[in-house]
């Protein structure tokens, strides 16, 4: 009864918040008529009512995630609306299906982490397939495979399924096997040589915006290992650990191609329409909105390339405010940070939120402070708020695991195979 | 667990290091966004004022008078379009910042303005009474150093955009005042200066040379005079009143005038002597809030050689900008020897309307003592009365014309600098009227028009 | 200007209603968590254990999650598992051996009232008694 009630209200207050934004769209928003404001409005109400009445269906320990999810990418459903005057988007509002339909895929996939600890193996051929994939189909060093009617970025892909990787080895840290002198976990040596592939694999296609992603994916998941109550966890590891990273910082910086370098150090203002032409574009647009903004689909900053997934952030912050911009980014930051108020109960899901955790923290930061030049600008995605499907279904997919950590089971592979069609016990 | 409180650690630790960054990123924006804001198409600046309010420079371009309006200050005030870099607008951009970023661009009440001391009124009456012919007038307030007239011709009025810039007259898009000219007469001020200072009143007022109409120097230099039957002898006090040229020369070549003296003197007015591309690098200015004026310049070698006595009569290479003629007027005018640097902006106030600087009267140090400040006074005022009495009637002014010869002496500027004497209505100025022939405009009417417009 | 205002603060209303709708969560996850764990609990003489999360490392390092400080226990020393409500106890390769009721195991199942003998010191395995 008392879930019941808390489900409502959390019910009430998202669909409020949708009501408000749209009830902004209507008063301050530029639109030539009415019937687009409706249009957006009636998808968005539905959805919500949709989403809330499927949900109990699925008998989760908790919904607050799945509640934030719904507020986001809602929430973004509007803003991409808005961009340079209302309208209905049909391609981010099917994206953000597949978002929804992702998370629960994540969600059935990691609740028990018994029966994924046995399928690990699956995610490193998932990776390397992937790699394959990139290497063959996309075009000269580039991360896209044009399907004609949509574009897929499969290096997205990679980062759920290197999480996963990662957080699936994490029980093997006892099965140390000794290789002459050395004692070696066979786990940690692969999920080490998969990252370095993958790192390796984006440098040579120039994607520089997503190795960081995986590098802190992987150093997440490294403290986590090397933390792991059956490791034999040191300082002195920690302490190597610290130092080779910060001394491999160093040498990259010192040792990166010109043109790196030229990204690192450059002062964009000396020629705004040359290489800082959309940073330059994107705090202007911020500093043309001030703190409340332009009003909804004001903003000219849609007549600049990325507008909808490199700089959202900044577009958001033309036409709503920097104020509603950043509390948006907090509520993105209080979906990985449930695991602190909600902590998971073992391991494996820890280990796996700490990774989607670092994920969207980097991803976050290398795209608003890429976009708005306090890092060199690598025109990476903003998980949700940016238009793009790969984006969107990965990032889903990495909620899913956040919502799986939240509610997970914890019954034996085996026996669930046995009693196969009993229902299996939810908790 | 403590496994699991590791978990969160790591977490706490990525979301806390984002957290900051995103907090140093908003006080970032936050501060910087007026920077950023100056790079955007849709950025206004705020107004420019004179001193009866009336609008001279509006950022969001509404002002809704005629379109040659702002002709008589256009290339004073300038506007932030970037073609004129030597303007009070360009010059004190940052002053204008009509944005905060509490109300974004959306700002329509914002007050950030400047108040400038001008008076609109008396420089278009000053620009109406060249007639067309080109120059430029300043005057000021030499008590308190308001600047309240600077017009010069021809101008522009920026509004109306830089249509055919290649084919505009050269000196359209300067203020004429700010810069260097041939002195002419009005340098005799200076010299006579010079030689107060050197020999003192009585010590001058002992000297007397004769004119013949033109003078030989020691080293065979002919000077000649503009009166070509000679003044005869003439004491230093009549020789300011015919502006007798081989009275300077002779004055300038006498024994008792160093050349070391002489050039020590000259600096000490401001003059920049002998400057050559080698030995300095960098030109000196009169900074007037942020607008760069002119600094004088002449070349000074030998007293006895043609080139220097002519550089002392104001022809030649002797280049003055008529802001400095107009401020060595007022340390005359105050009796101190000092200057009363001139401004413009009265006061700034930001986007609410607060008052952010307000001017102060600054004065030079001193340039000479207060008995050659007394000594000149009289000279000029004699000069005045005697002279002047009916071009400018109404006004006890203090005066001395000159006329410079430009383009190898093929066109003639008529100057006038000078000053009221007068306590309650204390203006210095300095007119150029350039190739007088060619024009009805007269210098004294001008000073006459601005100066009744003023005292209104 | 006003509007956007108030939709940022029923955002944060919001963000703070969804806060505190998962902090109920976690309370009756407590109670689901109870289910799953059977309701255990470890305790000796001193001190009893809470059995938080469904991997536990009983050892004298530090890191351990149920630290026992004691000479005769190894640093890592038996992990306890439990998967749908039954516990499982694994030696990890201790010097001094895991004997449950005075048994020595390698990997076995836990039953209310066990008690677990690690070197000198002795753990029982109980329903979790209400403080």
């Amino acid at each position: 009864m008392k879930k019941a009630l808390t489900y409502l209200i959390s019910c009430v207050f998202v669909m409020a918040v949708h009501g408000s934004m749209l009830l902004t769209v209507y008063n301050n928003g530029k639109y030539d008529s009415v019937n687009d404001v409706i249009t957006l409005s009636a998808a968005v109400i539905l959805l919500d009512a949709v989403y809330f009445a499927i949900m109990p269906l699925f008998k989760q320990r908790t919904y607050a995630v799945d509640f934030m999810l719904l507020l986001i990418l809602n929430m973004s459903m509007i803003f991409q609306s808005c961009f340079g005057g209302v309208h209905f988007d049909m391609k981010h509002f099917i994206t953000m299906i597949a978002a929804l339909v992702s998370c629960r895929i994540g969600f059935m996939l990691c609740r028990n982490h018994r029966w994924i600890q046995t399928k690990k193996k699956f995610f490193w051929a998932g990776i390397g397939i992937l790699l394959v994939v990139i290497f063959l189909f996309t075009g000269d060093r580039s991360m896209w495979i044009d399907l004609g009617f949509m574009s897929i970025q499969p290096s997205e892909f990679i980062k759920p399924l290197l999480v996963l990787a990662c957080a699936t080895s994490i029980g093997e840290q006892q099965n140390r096997h000794k290789v002459g002198e050395i004692n070696i976990v066979y786990d940690n040596v692969i999920i080490f040589g998969i990252t370095a592939v993958v790192i390796l694999f984006q440098w040579w296609c120039r994607d520089l915006g997503s190795i960081p992603t995986f590098a802190a994916i992987y150093a997440s998941c490294f403290f986590m290992r090397i933390c792991y109550p059956k490791a034999k966890f040191s300082r002195k590891t920690l302490i190597i650990a610290g130092s080779v990273v910060g001394v491999a910082a160093i040498a990259g910086i010192i040792l990166a191609p010109a043109y790196v370098k030229a990204r690192l150090f450059a002062d964009i203002w000396s020629n705004p329409t040359g290489d800082g032409y959309q940073q330059t574009k994107a705090l202007i647009s911020i500093a043309e909105g001030g703190w409340f903004g332009k009003g909804p689909g004001y903003g000219f900053l849609h007549e600049v390339f990325a507008y909808e997934s490199d700089i959202v952030f900044a577009t958001i912050s033309e036409e709503w405010g920097l104020l509603f911009a950043i509390m948006t980014v907090l509520m993105l930051l209080l979906i990985v940070a449930m695991p602190l108020v909600n902590p998971p109960r073992s391991y494996y899901h820890g280990t796996m939120c700490a990774g989607v955790c670092a994920a969207f923290t980097t991803q976050m930061a290398l795209n608003i402070f890429g976009s708005c030049n306090m890092i060199p600008f690598t025109g990476v995605t903003l998980p949700f708020i940016s238009a793009g499907g790969s984006s969107m279904v990965t990032s889903g997919l990495m909620i899913g695991m956040i919502v799986a950590a939240q509610s997970p089971v914890f019954t034996n592979p085996k026996k669930s195979k046995k009693k196969g069609k009993q229902k299996r016990r939810t908790v | 667990m403590k496994s699991i409180k590791r978990c969160q650690l790591v977490m706490t630790l990525f979301l806390l290091v984002f957290l900051i960054c995103l907090g140093v990123l908003t006080a970032r924006i936050y501060k910087d966004a007026s920077f950023y804001i100056t790079h955007s198409e849709n950025y206004r600046l705020g107004k420019v004022y004179d001193r009866n309010k009336d609008v001279l420079f509006d950022g969001t371009n509404k002002i809704d008078k005629p379109v040659d309006y702002l002709i008589d200050v256009g290339n004073l005030i300038g506007d932030d379009k970037g073609q004129m870099e030597n303007t009070l607008v360009s010059q004190n951009i940052s002053k204008l910042n009509n944005y905060t970023f509490n109300n974004g661009i959306e700002n329509k009440n914002g007050k950030a303005a400047i108040y400038t001391t001008l008076d609109h009124e008396a420089n278009r009456a000053a620009y109406n009474a060249f007639m067309g012919a080109d120059g430029c007038i300043a005057a000021y307030n030499y008590k308190t150093g308001e600047l309240l007239v600077c017009t010069s011709l021809p101008n522009i009025d920026p509004r109306g955009g830089y249509v055919g810039i290649e084919n505009m007259k050269s000196g359209t898009l300067m203020s004429k005042a700010l810069y260097g000219t041939v002195p002419g007469s009005t340098q005799k001020v200076s010299t006579v200066i010079t030689a107060l200072e050197i020999l003192g009143q009585e010590g001058l007022y002992a000297k007397s040379y004769s004119c013949g109409g033109y003078f030989i120097n020691d080293t065979g230099g002919k000077i000649d005079c503009h009166n070509s039957w000679g003044h005869g002898k003439q004491n230093i006090q009549q020789a300011v009143e015919n502006s007798c040229n081989p009275f300077f020369a002779q004055l300038v070549q006498d024994s008792d005038m160093p050349l070391e003296s002489i050039i020590e003197m000259y600096t000490k007015l401001g003059y920049d002597v002998n400057r050559t591309e080698e030995t300095e690098t960098e030109q000196e200015y009169i900074d007037i809030d942020g607008i760069q004026c002119f600094k004088a310049s002449t070349t000074l070698t030998d007293t006895s050689e043609f080139s220097t006595q002519w550089g002392c009569i104001g022809q030649g290479e002797t280049l003055v900008s008529p802001i400095q003629l107009m401020m060595w007027q007022s340390a005359i005018a105050n009796g101190t020897g000092k200057m009363t640097m001139p401004y413009l902006i009265e006061t700034v106030t930001d986007v609410n309307g607060n008052v952010t600087e307000r001017a102060k009267t600054k004065y030079s140090e001193q340039i000479f003592s207060t008995e050659t400040a007394d000594s000149v006074k009289q000279i000029l005022l004699t000069n005045g009365a005697n002279h002047y009495q009916y071009s400018i009637p109404g006004y006890k002014v203090a005066i001395k014309s000159g006329t410079a010869q430009v383009k190898h002496g093929a066109e003639e500027n008529a100057l006038l600098v000078g000053f009221v004497d007068d306590e309650s209505f204390p203006i210095a100025f300095c007119v150029v009227l350039e190739n007088k022939y060619s024009t009805p405009a007269v210098a004294e009417n001008i000073v006459t028009t601005m100066l009744n417009n003023l005292a209104d | 200007m006003e509007t956007i205002i108030y939709s940022a603060a029923l955002l944060a209303i919001c963000g703070i209603v969804l806060l505190f709708t998962s902090y109920l969560e976690n309370r009756t996850g407590e109670k689901v968590w109870k289910k799953v764990t059977d309701n255990m609990e470890l305790a000796d003489e001193a001190n009893i254990y809470n059995l938080e999360c469904d991997e536990i490392l009983i050892g004298r390092h530090a890191m351990a999650d149920i630290r026992i400080q004691d000479m005769s226990v190894s640093r890592y020393h038996a992990i306890l598992n439990v998967t749908d409500g039954k516990w499982m106890i694994t030696d990890i390769g201790s010097k001094s051996g895991v004997f449950v009721n005075g048994e020595a195991v390698r990997h076995v199942r836990l039953y209310e009232g066990d008690v677990i003998t690690l070197g000198n010191r002795s753990l029982i395995f109980r329903k979790r008694v209400n403080r």
